[in-house]
């Protein structure tokens, strides 16, 4: 009995130790948001007046690319408005946090970002981690600009979160749109990823527009994430169809695959991709197998717009290749949390910041390098989409 | 009927890259008597020693093959000494979570090194598509038929004929009794594994002109895919792991072709549980009885 | 309780009862740790990254320990374990979707958790019919396969949402309101494999583990014993996706993969293999680590230092000489030696 006792005393203590870490944990943070709120509320001594932006994304693992893409060209944005002297006297921090790809993980980085004091979101890279921050995010009210998270349910649970990329029934829609209107086709085999929200998501809209635009869908064809190296059966199939075009709402990668699979075999037939398509000049062995492909984007990095090309110069030294639609979003995000600021000129010191730049998003007009947007009840960006076709490994705009 | 040749023409094609993968399984498992998990990943390896030599460095192609070669019989061979033979005696729950270590080691080595993003894999012979009576045959598929067949000739006559060949079987037959009649087993084992890795260094090379596309997972679902094939056929019998490879190939192209892309992942799989439950001695193989 | 040598030459050990059972032990550490987290959640005092990370640390606890069951006490090695809970989730989540205005939460999860386990149970079974006829490599290539399906058919159902995943939101828990509900089921799935382990059918179930011809000869029923092992594990998973799928607002098949299966067999074997204790504090240390450090090395070199770790492990496992280190080491011993060494020296002090 007597060690019983004993070792109840050594586990208790331990317990002690236990919440005393925790405890000291506990407080460390606690000084941190009070330093940060004293930073953004207070115009003490140092001066240091910032708002935090906080970014969530795949940084590491297979999806590294897409968020390292955005954070770049988010950097790039909050620069560029530092060195311009900022707005309403404050300057931007942005604070990125790896996600993996994993919905998990990104939860518990927004859980990080809030304890650091963020105070705009600059929501998450990917769909499938957006939905479930953007929901766990609803009860602090702080304003959400999710770049490319493109899932139509991403953000229908919060009110307060807002989009910049088209979202994916809209690319569906106007894709077929893009299509009948320009006479490219009538005759269309759809080739998807049938295990991705994206692919499956632009389909599923494509395939109701193009029935209401008179196109016919002849052949569909799919595969999976743990199929996507032989597309031999797919590719036949697709020639047998007799189709005049081919809908691609797939990912680079897989597109690259399947347009070196169909090499010689499927001569004469269009390819039409979305914004999924955007860098596939860098991931195909030859150029000659994408010419004449064309894709729906809204960012094309060797348009001349003079924003365009000021972004590229400033882009491929940081991050080493051209800017692609992910970098070019979150560059834009940047710049739309700033347009709200200017135009409720409140400050994160205003009690009413967050619902003050929510009202704003539904008033303001940016001019980012992925068009000009503005921002509807549904909290959905209006833009124009264009389409691009390569020759020669060049992406140039298709002209109608 | 053009659409059935075509498609038993694409089987034959994927089936005879899994009969590539599949003799290399069937040699370690049939001798060592494990599952190297890490098989697949090997290739995977191999293809990306191709692209550094030849794609990075500028070396010819040839050269980028030998050491391809060179790579994956290194790193099976060092593989095999430094985490499988310090396992020879311990329970085969250890061997397995072992070679999984294995496999997700080098997979996640290769995220790290090259990245996430696919490589493209360099020609190394242009062969042209040949067509007859709307009948598409890629020059690259009768080549790979080619080597797997010689491959399966060679070994056959390997493991029949020569005295390490025989050393192979007596391994196979009974570790203790072989190292009483003066066979060297862990010799006998790093010769096995030296040979499946250059065999999977040759899987990866018609691999990658097949498909041209590497990624750090590359290897991972052929190399289950091909594991189940030499099951098929029956493991350690090395005609079986070629009969099983393009059966296993053919089954999957048909399942997409005339049933539904949508679900082929999860008939391949369905085929993969029956044919471990259903005949897990396999097409060729012979019924082992277990002993007390 | 008399506790279990596993080296009677230890010289901490020698042949001495332990003071306190291992059982009461690992309980204790529970009890106090989520004491303590529950203080500090309540009161508003924990940081908001904990805080989210409380939910799913305690459901991969849960899928640690039952995938542990078939693991540590059979001795067959499942890669199909996040097959298991992805069916939980998407049954007790579509549950929990239709009952959601007309039951109140603390009976809706319950049931939709029961649901869950039951759903993944039979599936479970079905996997586990399989495993009556193979052991080893085949099985464990039959999980996985049986994983693979799952995950396909769940992503080309449209009841589940397919490829976008299920839309959860609806039925979208916090932590605060989440965390009961889990601390139960952690201490459930505890609570019956201690008693299972230290119980007939667990001795019966270990038996088949270090011989299963011997133990079939001494009329230890196979057939129940395995499927029963399957069932069990596979319903304690079910239930923990379930809680898994509330605390997130989008759940997708397509991450319940193969990997996810070696992620939860990282924590079995780092923690031990047939340890409980071991389990949970290997889940807690895997999980809450790189979170609390979030910097990008520990993300990128987190899978590649599993795998090593996965390899170390066994090979130590393997060596005689780990073995011995490890009983003269082990938590239980050290306390007691601690404890007792203080009673000596009181003693010493006395003469």
């Amino acid at each position: 009995m007597k060690k019983l006792t004993k070792l109840l005393s050594l586990v208790l203590c331990l317990a002690m130790l236990f919440s005393l870490a925790a405890c000291a944990s506990k407080d460390d943070t606690t000084t941190d948001t009070s330093s940060d709120t004293s930073d953004t509320t207070d115009t003490t001594s140092d001066g240091e007046k910032t708002v935090r932006l906080g970014l969530i994304g795949p940084m590491t693992g297979d999806n590294a690319n897409y968020g390292t893409s955005t954070r770049d060209g988010a950097q790039i944005a909050v620069d560029e408005i530092n060195e311009a002297g900022g707005v309403n006297g404050y300057t931007f921090v942005l604070d990125t946090q790896d996600s993996q790809g994993d919905p998990d993980s990104a939860v518990s980085a927004y859980g990080k970002l809030m304890d650091s004091g963020m105070n705009v979101s600059l929501g998450c890279v990917l769909s499938g981690e957006a939905q479930s921050v953007i929901t766990a995010a609803v009860e602090d009210g702080i304003l959400i600009v999710t770049p490319t998270s493109s899932a139509v349910a991403c953000i229908e649970g919060n009110p307060n979160a807002f989009r910049v990329c088209f979202n994916d029934a809209a690319q569906g829609t106007a894709s077929a749109d893009y299509i009948a209107d320009n006479n490219l086709g009538t005759k269309i085999a759809v080739f998807y990823q049938s295990d991705i929200d994206y692919s499956a998501g632009l389909y599923e809209t494509f395939q109701a527009e193009a029935a209401n635009r008179g196109l016919e869908i002849v052949e569909e064809q799919t595969f999976t994430a743990g199929s996507n190296t032989d597309f031999s059966t797919q590719i036949n199939a697709i020639r047998d169809s007799g189709c005049e075009l081919v809908f691609l709402p797939i990912y680079a990668a897989e597109a690259a695959t399947f347009l070196t699979q169909a090499a010689g075999k499927l001569d004469g037939i269009t390819f039409f991709g979305c914004d999924g398509m955007d860098g596939i000049q860098t991931k195909v062995s030859d150029t000659s197998l994408i010419e004449g492909l064309m894709m729906l984007t809204p960012f094309a990095a060797d348009a001349e717009d003079a924003a365009t090309q000021s972004f590229v110069e400033k882009y491929v030294p940081v991050h080493g290749t051209e800017p692609d639609q992910f970098a070019a979003d979150g560059y834009d995000a940047v710049y739309i949390v700033k347009a709200a600021m200017e135009q409720c000129g409140k400050t994160p010191a205003d009690a009413d910041f967050n619902e003050a730049m929510v009202a704003a998003m539904y008033e303001i007009q940016v001019e980012g390098l992925t068009g000009t947007m503005t921002w509807d009840e549904n909290n959905e960006p209006n833009k124009p989409a264009k389409a691009m076709v390569f020759h020669d490994g060049v992406a140039k705009l298709f002209a109608e | 009927m053009v659409k059935l040749i075509q498609t038993l023409i694409s089987g034959l094609s994927l089936g005879s890259i899994y009969a590539l993968i599949a003799l290399g399984y069937t040699m370690v498992y049939g001798i060592a008597k494990m599952l190297n998990f890490a098989h697949g990943d090997i290739i995977m390896v191999g293809a990306y020693a191709v692209i550094t030599t030849v794609l990075t460095a500028n070396f010819p192609p040839l050269v980028g093959i030998l050491v391809s070669i060179l790579v994956c019989v290194v790193l099976g061979v060092t593989i095999e000494f430094l985490a499988y033979r310090p396992l020879r005696q311990a329970p085969p729950l250890s061997v397995l979570i072992t070679a999984i270590g294995v496999s997700y080691f080098l997979q996640n080595l290769a995220l790290l090194i090259f990245g996430s993003e696919q490589k493209a894999f360099p020609t190394i012979i242009k062969l042209p598509t040949i067509e007859a009576a709307g009948v598409y045959i890629d020059g690259i598929t009768l080549i790979t038929l080619v080597v797997t067949a010689a491959i399966m000739v060679g070994l056959t006559l390997f493991i029949n004929k020569t005295r390490m060949g025989k050393a192979m079987r007596a391994v196979s037959e009974d570790k203790g009794a072989a190292e009483l009649m003066g066979i060297s087993v862990n010799h006998t084992i790093t010769i096995t594994f030296a040979i499946g890795s250059a065999l999977a260094a040759v899987a990866a090379l018609f691999y990658g002109m097949s498909y041209i596309y590497i990624r750090p997972t590359t290897g991972s679902m052929p190399g289950i895919k091909a594991f189940t094939a030499a099951v098929f056929g029956g493991i350690g019998s090395i005609p079986g792991a070629m009969l099983g490879g393009i059966l296993m190939g053919v089954i999957e192209q048909l399942s997409k072709t005339y049933i539904s892309t949508l679900w082929s992942d999860a008939i391949v799989f369905g085929v993969l549980v029956l044919v471990l439950v259903v005949k897990p001695t396999g097409l060729l193989g012979k019924k082992i009885s277990e002993k007390v | 309780m008399k506790m279990k040598k596993k080296n009677p030459a230890s010289p901490l050990m020698e042949g001495k009862r332990r003071g306190i059972s291992s059982n009461a032990v690992t309980l204790l550490m529970v009890v106090v740790i989520y004491a303590v987290v529950c203080y500090l959640l309540y009161s508003g005092n924990m940081s908001r990254q904990v805080t989210n990370m409380l939910v799913s640390i305690s459901c991969y606890i849960v899928l640690a320990v039952s995938l542990n069951l078939v693991v540590g006490l059979l001795g067959e090695l499942s890669l199909g374990h996040a097959g298991f809970m992805s069916v939980g989730l998407f049954t007790g989540c579509l549950v929990s979707l239709a009952t959601v205005d007309v039951l109140p939460l603390p009976v809706r999860l319950p049931v939709s958790m029961i649901v869950g386990g039951l759903a993944a149970a039979v599936v479970g079974l079905v996997v586990g019919l399989p495993a009556l006829r193979l052991k080893g490599d085949y099985l464990a290539i039959v999980t996985l396969g049986c994983g693979e399906i799952i995950k396909t058919v769940i992503t080309n159902l449209d009841v589940t949402g397919g490829a976008k995943g299920l839309n959860t939101t609806p039925i979208y828990g916090n932590a605060k309101t989440l965390l009961p509900y889990s601390i139960v089921l952690v201490f459930l799935v505890i609570i019956v494999m201690m008693n299972l382990k230290s119980s007939r059918h667990g001795r019966a179930i270990m038996a088949i583990r270090d011989n299963r011809i011997a133990a079939e000869s001494n009329g230890v029923d196979i057939t129940y014993y395995k499927l029963m092992v399957f069932i069990l594990a596979a319903f304690f998973a079910g239930m923990a996706g379930t809680i898994y799928g509330h605390s997130l607002s989008n759940n997708k098949a397509a991450s319940f993969d193969y990997n996810m299966s070696i992620e939860i067999l990282v924590l079995v074997v780092l923690g031990g293999m047939g340890s409980i204790r071991g389990s949970i504090i290997a889940t807690i240390i895997l999980r809450a680590l790189p979170e609390a450090l979030r910097v990008d090395w520990v993300s990128d070199y987190r899978m590649l230092a599993y795998s090593v770790l996965l390899i170390v492990i066994m090979l130590l496992n393997a060596s005689p000489k780990f073995a011995d280190l490890k009983g003269r080491w082990s938590i239980g011993n050290v306390i007691y030696f601690v404890a007792n060494q203080k009673k000596q020296k009181e003693a010493a002090h006395r003469d």
